[in-house]
């Protein structure tokens, strides 16, 4: 294992911040993982499918070299890493410094579970008479106070919510470890003033504060409360706005000076609402509304005692911070709420709608009608419910909402049954990724969801409760209703806004949607050096941008660590020593806890040690005091030592069965974790004496593994240092350098003269950007770079290898072939615009396509101001078989282009024919631009494009108008025919190297969602256009993504395989090849000259699957071997 | 269909004609050796032969009621590297599924080999034949051929094998010799259902005939007749070894002696997973499984063994019954292989020795396949 000198903050441990602590790991860094909740996994946690596997597949991002690294486990019970320090329930308190030395201030509640300490007995959750809405169902089912964040998360640990807890003590007080510390037991300390001029207002405040166990003092005017506030120090003041003589909002102003730190809350009649507002701005940090409950006003003040109160961690330093702090659902109660959410049963959110499906949801999975009378028969989507909504200042697309409404509608069939009817009501659908087209058609055609493009203007109970009925008006003008069971809202993503406000504390701007902005062309990079973001923060992307957006923001925080002189440490090599007691007669040590928690103190039965005792390889079985303390731990190791014992049986319960205690138990006893087991007991959680039956059972699981376990064999294998980049566009370039920049030789192949790519003729983007600078400012410094070598008018000619030894031939232009060995290969070949067909292309000179139309509108001899009207027709081609897939960029390149016709000619007149106008995430806002200024949309239908007739000079578009129902003639003098992206990528090389191409010919990644740019065998990347069609910013971040990961392998000399791995045992082999067929991972082949089965090691994925096809055991798992399966079968049968 | 050919039988019956037949396939080159079961000097049992020379031919006993050993085992050992010639084997249709089995097992290889079939009357259990009187003689051969296509048999009662088998006629081989049909067996109808086939007939210059009319509908009552039969035996099988109890009384005679695994053509291994340290059982658990009862049977792991060759071969089990022969106990084992055998071929669509294109099914990996099984189905239990 490598490791490097660095250390990296990571904040949000959703999937974003997962797969950045994951590369930052991988590639040697220590990281510190910060997440609020006491959970990991974030949003998609809650989700139990994605589409198009319609599974999860979160543990995708897991590590597929040195694997054991990490636990192998589900991401969404628990995150382990050697590397990565996962700190849940922990804010960020602050960071300062520069760059490369940075200063993190961690807090945490001040009370709350103590994670090592709990056993996951319950107990503490059956008391609790506290019941909040659980989080983790959207709501929709409550939860105790104290509670588990997650069903079966692991460590299996409860938490307990501080804004929640009434601290009554019941938990404290049957927690049989002891784990529990009340939060807020200081809180006489937290002092609170009192302002309002109304006296039983005052007093009532004061009660329900008192009895929380707050300080309170009161003030009836401004001018007492200034006063008390220079007598003493206050932590909170309730503030009054409307009192007479001095107001609400002069006293926060005064106050502010006054005690600048101070929290202030502002109570306000409805009437005044706009003056609480005004006062959040100049520095009210909340607002009451009166009347208001004892329960709206309680979590407010615990909130912010909470802060006062919270334990901060000792201070790190680290070089660089990723912040992944995500984004959160908007609430449709915030705004207008025309649908009637919380109002009429049966409206729904699309998180609620998606837990509502989960087997661990609060049906179990079973779509019910709401009020219980059977099953859903119809389901209504309606998209956009706070998304592209100026008036709900949401002026973008949320970018995810379509492709989940219709997986959700596609789920509700799988579990309705074939005759429940979806029905989505959309306004575009934005299909605007790779296959996100084609599962939309099947979702249509096969499966039968209904696509209505409306949006419906009312929701309403229908008669006879009949569920709901929603009303619209169909494109044609004619009203339309339909009754519904349920009914999910789209619901759009927002910024979190605690990632607002810590932005702001980092001094870090935020974007106009109110996202924390990135620079030009990144997705990472903030204004702030050494700070950067990952995923949704920045902006609302899908899984699988958020996974590449944090591999890129993982690549950008690496730079920072490397020039902040993140080295090289010290090659941590798997143990030898110890591997070779493995091969020794076992002799096992069997030590029993007993509990110091429980009372009686809980062991294990008399009857269980004497039976495990008579097997001949158990060399001593004693009882021990509490084996989860530090004096535990030492009793175990002399125990061990005294026996002479090779391996060590533990009967205690989960406590000791989390990694990090297994791993600190292990090197105690100077023995690996193959050598250690632990049985659970459930002696401390157990309410009654443990079952001698059960516990034999578990125990003689244990003792089977350990005797039967076999020593892994390493077989490391030597990494090449060198990367070889295909292609010298942005994509390609931007890899390079990242590469180069970490110190491993880069060889850049480009098949043209020059560098650049697409870069040489786009002009300008969406945003205002000039691409010229950026391809300058690339080519010169990858032509610089001292560890780039750049090959122009080279191709490849032959390729050959695995990860970590490749080997190809390239042909320069003077017909010299080169040969090169590299670790990894990184295809960005780019892609270019689809050739036109049809729409009187070519029979007239006024269509055109858009990239020639940028062309002639860079080098001038486009005659703008000759033009009245522009057309562009989207979809020219595309998103229709063969070429069924939406390319991104065009719908945004159109509105572009026309934005810069009006630029040298405003009244010019502009027709955008379009079938679902994609402009997602931010690009809306150019869409809104558009329609403000008057630029005509109409749709087409699919299977009725507009037919373009060329007339001399110009041309005229006939289309069906769809609001008229009549066909539209329009005469323009330029039609702009956007036609897509194609790859350029050769299958004949992809291949070569173990990849593969999609249907499309675009590269096909190992996973759509979780490993978007690794490619389908090890060491094989792909990033930009190769990809799928993409903007700058985009291909940039996945350059940055795609660099990244092959770093995590060129970032050592040699690859260990893990201790779980596939063998042949060739004595036995028949060579039948079952298996090589079996293998899913690709990691199998025969060699014919030496007539055997060859497993790579660090291909194979030790599923085992071979190991099941071979009906002899001649392929078999390390770490598997048979007759431990047996024993341990055999014990569990007893 | 492919062309048919007229190979007239004469003096010395059907058995003459194939050595006429084989003669000039050797005689002319078209193949340089051939595979064919012979009659033994002095013995009785009829063993594959592997003849080079056009004159060795005289014992040879293709269609006799014996089947001592399964020959597609032979033919893949014969045929898994090269030989350096083309060479043919004439083999039972079991045999040549099992043939088909072992080659997408990749254990046999089809480069070289031709090959020849035909339509099977069956074969008595090889215990049976030992004792039929005459046994030794090739007119005993011709007797059964006559009594097993006149319907009118006295001799012993064929294998339950045979009697259940619906594979009269193999699904794929290169050259078909029809006995069916053909005017009493006055004829035989041999057809080149393969371009290899085509060209061993063309070698030796049998002139064209008419496929027979008849042959259809004598195969059709044949095969009628062996499923009912086929059918009672799953009847009866799954009964006795529906449960763990009743399979445990069926194999209870077992001792291990592994005949059966030795016998079939389709255990492959070059050595059996129960010849390894795998069920090398810590003593101290076998005691432990004594003190359960406390009594053990010994050896342990009868029943292991049949269920462990079940999972492993049973979707290529061709029920050829060569292990019910080789059992020494008289277990009728064939009858579960086939019952199971039956059962997981048709979960899997699949059946074993139809075609050399349909893979194995434990080398397909079908994401969607069986959700019920592994738990892909998102309806929950009940729901």
């Amino acid at each position: 294992m490598n490791a490097r000198i660095g250390k990296a903050l990571v904040v949000g441990a959703g999937i974003a911040g997962i797969r950045a602590a994951l590369d930052l790991a991988e590639y040697g860094y220590s990281v510190v993982l910060v997440e609020r909740a006491p959970r990991p996994s974030g949003l998609l946690g809650q989700l139990d499918r994605q589409f198009p596997t319609d599974r999860c597949g979160m543990c995708r991002l897991l590590p597929r070299v040195e694997r054991d690294a990490a636990s192998a486990d589900c991401l969404r019970r628990g995150l382990f890493h050697e590397r990565i320090d996962l700190r849940l329930n922990t804010e960020v308190a602050g960071i300062e410094g520069e760059a490369g030395r940075l200063r993190v201030r961690l807090r945490r509640p001040s009370g709350g579970v103590d994670p090592e300490r709990c056993a996951g007995c319950g107990r503490c959750a059956a008391v609790c008479p506290v019941e909040v809405p659980d989080e983790f169902n959207a709501g929709l089912t409550m939860r105790k106070a104290v509670d588990l964040p997650a069903p079966q998360c692991f460590p299996h640990a409860y938490a307990l919510d501080p804004s929640a807890c009434t601290r009554c003590g019941a938990c404290r007080e049957v927690c049989p470890t002891g784990a529990i510390r009340l939060p807020g037991a200081e809180r006489r300390s937290f002092r609170i003033l009192l302002v309002d001029d109304e006296w039983s207002v005052r007093d009532s405040l004061k009660e329900w504060l008192e009895a929380e166990g707050f300080s309170t003092a009161m003030a009836a005017s401004g001018p007492e409360a200034l006063a008390a506030l220079r007598e003493k120090a206050f932590q909170l003041m309730l503030l009054d706005i409307k009192m007479p003589g001095m107001d609400g909002v002069e006293v926060l102003e005064r106050a502010k000076q006054i005690s600048p730190g101070l929290d202030v809350v502002m109570m306000t009649a409805y009437a005044t609402v706009e003056t609480a507002v005004e006062a959040m701005k100049i520095g009210a940090l909340d607002y009451l509304i009166k009347p208001f409950d004892v329960a709206d006003l309680i979590p407010k003040a615990v909130e912010r005692f909470e802060r006062f109160a919270a334990a901060e961690d000792p201070p790190l330093t680290v070089g660089a911070v990723v912040l992944c702090g995500g984004s959160e659902g908007y609430d449709p109660l915030s705004g207008k709420n025309p649908y009637g959410y919380g109002v009429f049963p049966g409206v729904l959110t699309q998180v609620e709608f998606e837990r509502l499906t989960s087997a661990t949801g609060p049906t179990g999975g079973r779509l019910l009608r709401p009020d219980g009378r059977g099953a859903v028969r119809r389901i209504a989507w309606i998209q956009c419910v706070g998304s592209r909504d100026a008036g709900e200042e949401a002026d973008f697309c949320s970018s995810v909402c379509c492709m989940a409404s219709i997986k959700e509608a596609l789920l509700a069939k799988a579990l309705g049954g074939g005759d429940l009817e979806a029905t989505i009501f959309h306004m575009d659908l934005r299909t605007a990724g790779k296959s996100f087209q084609r599962y939309r058609d099947q979702a249509e055609e096969r499966h039968g969801v209904r696509f209505i493009r409306a949006r419906p203007h009312s929701l309403t109970p229908a008669p006879g409760g009949e569920g709901l009925r929603i009303r619209w008006v169909e494109a044609g003008g004619e009203s339309r209703e339909e009754n519904f069971d349920l009914v999910v809202l789209a619901t759009g993503r927002r910024p979190a806004a605690g990632m607002t406000a810590l932005a702001e504390r980092l001094g870090l701007p935020l974007n106009p949607w109110g996202f924390i902005a990135a620079v030009p062309f990144s997705r990472c990079r903030t204004a702030r050096p050494g700070v950067v973001i990952g995923g949704t923060c920045g902006g609302m992307v899908d899984i699988a941008e958020t996974v590449i957006q944090a591999s890129a923001a993982a690549a950008e925080a690496s730079r920072c660590l490397q020039a902040a002189g993140g080295g090289q440490g010290a090659e941590e090599r798997p143990a030898e020593l110890s591997d070779s007691v493995l091969r020794e007669l076992p002799r096992v040590a069997a030590v029993m806890c007993r509990c110091r928690w429980s009372s009686p103190p809980a062991e294990t039965p008399e009857p269980v040690l004497f039976a495990l005792g008579r097997d001949p390889e158990v060399a001593t079985v004693e009882t021990a005091d509490a084996l989860c303390t530090p004096e535990g731990r030492r009793t175990l190791a002399a125990i061990r030592a005294r026996a002479g014992a090779n391996r060590l049986l533990i009967g205690a319960c989960r406590l000791l069965q989390q990694p990090a205690r297994l791993r600190d138990i292990a090197r105690d006893g100077g023995l690996t974790a193959g050598q250690v087991e632990t049985a659970d007991l459930a002696l401390c959680s157990a309410r009654t004496p443990p079952d001698a039956q059960a516990a034999l059972f578990a125990l003689r699981s244990g003792l089977a593994r350990l005797k039967r376990s076999e020593p892994p064999a390493a077989r490391p294998i030597p990494v090449a240092p060198a990367a070889l980049v295909l292609g010298g566009g942005v994509a390609g370039m931007t890899a390079a350098l990242v590469i180069a920049d970490h110190g491993a030789p880069v060889e850049l192949v480009e098949t043209s003269e020059r560098l650049g790519g697409n870069l040489t003729w786009l002009t300008r983007t969406i945003e205002g950007a000039d691409p010229r600078a950026l391809r300058d400012d690339l080519v010169r410094r990858v032509e610089g770079h001292p560890r780039i070598r750049v090959h122009k008018g080279a191709r490849i000619v032959h390729a050959e290898g695995e990860v970590g030894s490749f080997v190809s031939f390239i042909e320069g232009p003077d017909g010299e072939v080169r040969r090169l060995e590299h670790g990894v290969v990184l295809f960005a070949t780019g892609g270019r615009e689809a050739p036109a067909l049809g729409f009187g292309y070519g029979e007239s000179p006024a269509v055109a396509t858009q990239a020639e139309v940028e062309r002639r509108l860079s080098d001038g001899t486009l005659p703008v101001g000759a033009l009245d009207t522009v057309v562009t027709i989207q979809c020219a081609g595309s998103r229709r078989e063969p070429r069924n897939y939406c390319s991104r960029i065009c719908c945004p390149a159109s509105l572009r282009l026309i934005e810069a016709f009006r630029e040298r000619r405003p009244e010019l007149r502009a027709v955008v024919l379009y079938r679902d106008l994609m402009t997602t995430g931010f690009a809306e806002a150019a869409y809104t631009r558009a329609r403000g200024s008057g630029v005509l949309f109409i749709p087409y239908p699919s299977d009725r494009p507009p037919a373009v007739r060329p007339t001399g000079a110009g041309a005229v578009v006939a289309v069906e108008e769809p609001i008229l129902g009549r066909p539209l003639e329009i005469e323009a003098q330029l039609v702009v025919l956007a036609t897509g992206i194609v790859p350029a990528l050769s299958r004949e090389l992809v291949e070569a190297f173990g990849g593969r191409l999609d249907e499309d010919g675009f590269f096909q990644p190992a996973d759509a969602k979780w490993r978007p740019v690794d490619g389908m065998a090890e060491g094989v990347f792909a990033c930009g256009l190769a990809l799928s069609p993409r903007t700058i910013p985009e291909a940039i971040a996945t350059a940055e993504a795609a660099a990244m990961r092959a770093l995590g392998l060129l970032g050592r000399e040699r690859l260990f395989a893990s201790r779980i791995v596939a063998r042949v045992r060739h004595s036995l082999c028949s060579r039948c090849e079952q298996c090589i067929a079996a293998c899913p991972c690709g990691a199998r082949r025969l060699d014919e000259e030496l007539g055997r089965v060859i497993v790579h090691p660090v291909r194979c994925q030790g599923c085992g699957t071979c190991a099941a096809v071979c009906p002899n055991d001649a392929a078999i798992l390390e770490g598997f071997p048979p007759p431990q399966m047996f024993s341990i079968l055999e014990a569990a049968l007893g | 269909m492919g062309t048919v050919a007229r190979l007239e039988v004469k003096e010395g019956g059907c058995t003459a004609a194939i050595r006429g037949f084989l003669h000039g396939l050797l005689e002319s080159r078209a193949v340089g050796a051939v595979m064919v079961a012979q009659r033994l000097p002095r013995k009785v049992l009829r063993m594959p032969a592997l003849v080079t020379d056009p004159h060795r031919l005289e014992g040879i006993d293709p269609f006799s009621p014996c089947f001592a050993l399964n020959a597609a085992r032979m033919a893949a050992r014969l045929s898994r590297r090269s030989m350096g010639v083309r060479w043919a084997a004439l083999m039972r249709p079991c045999e040549v599924r099992a043939f088909v089995e072992l080659v997408k097992l990749k254990q046999a290889g089809t480069e070289e080999i031709v090959l020849i079939s035909f339509d099977c009357p069956g074969a008595l259990p090889t215990r049976e034949f030992l004792r039929s009187p005459g046994a030794e003689t090739a007119e005993s051969t011709e007797r059964f051929l006559r009594e097993a296509f006149s319907g009118e048999a006295t001799g012993p009662e064929l294998a339950h094998a045979c009697r259940a088998c619906e594979h009269p006629v193999p699904p794929s081989c290169d050259v078909h010799i029809g006995l069916l049909g053909t005017d009493g067996g006055s004829w035989l109808a041999v057809e080149g259902r393969t371009p290899a086939g085509q060209e061993l007939i063309a070698a030796a210059k049998l002139p064209p005939a008419e496929a027979p009319d008849s042959r259809e509908a004598a195969l059709r009552g044949w095969i009628g007749r062996r499923a009912a039969y086929r059918d009672a035996l799953f009847a009866r099988t799954e009964a006795a070894v529906a449960t763990i109890e009743g399979a445990a009384a069926y194999f209870a005679d077992c001792v291990l002696c592994t005949n059966c695994r030795v016998a079939c053509p389709l255990c492959y291994c070059r050595e059996c997973v129960f010849a390894t340290d795998v069920f090398e059982h810590d003593p101290f658990q076998i005691l432990l499984w004594a003190e359960r009862g406390g009594v053990l049977k010994l050896p342990t792991d009868t029943l292991f063994f049949h269920l462990t060759r079940l999972a492993h071969m049973s979707t290529a089990c061709v029920g050829c019954g060569q292990c019910s022969n080789a059992c020494p106990q008289g277990i009728a084992v064939m009858e579960v292989f086939r019952t199971v055998g039956r059962r997981t071929q048709q979960a899997f669509g699949y059946e074993a020795g139809r075609s050399l294109e349909e893979p194995p099914p434990l080398s397909v990996f079908r994401e969607e396949e069986f959700p019920e099984a592994v738990g892909l189905d998102p309806r929950p239990a009940g729901g």
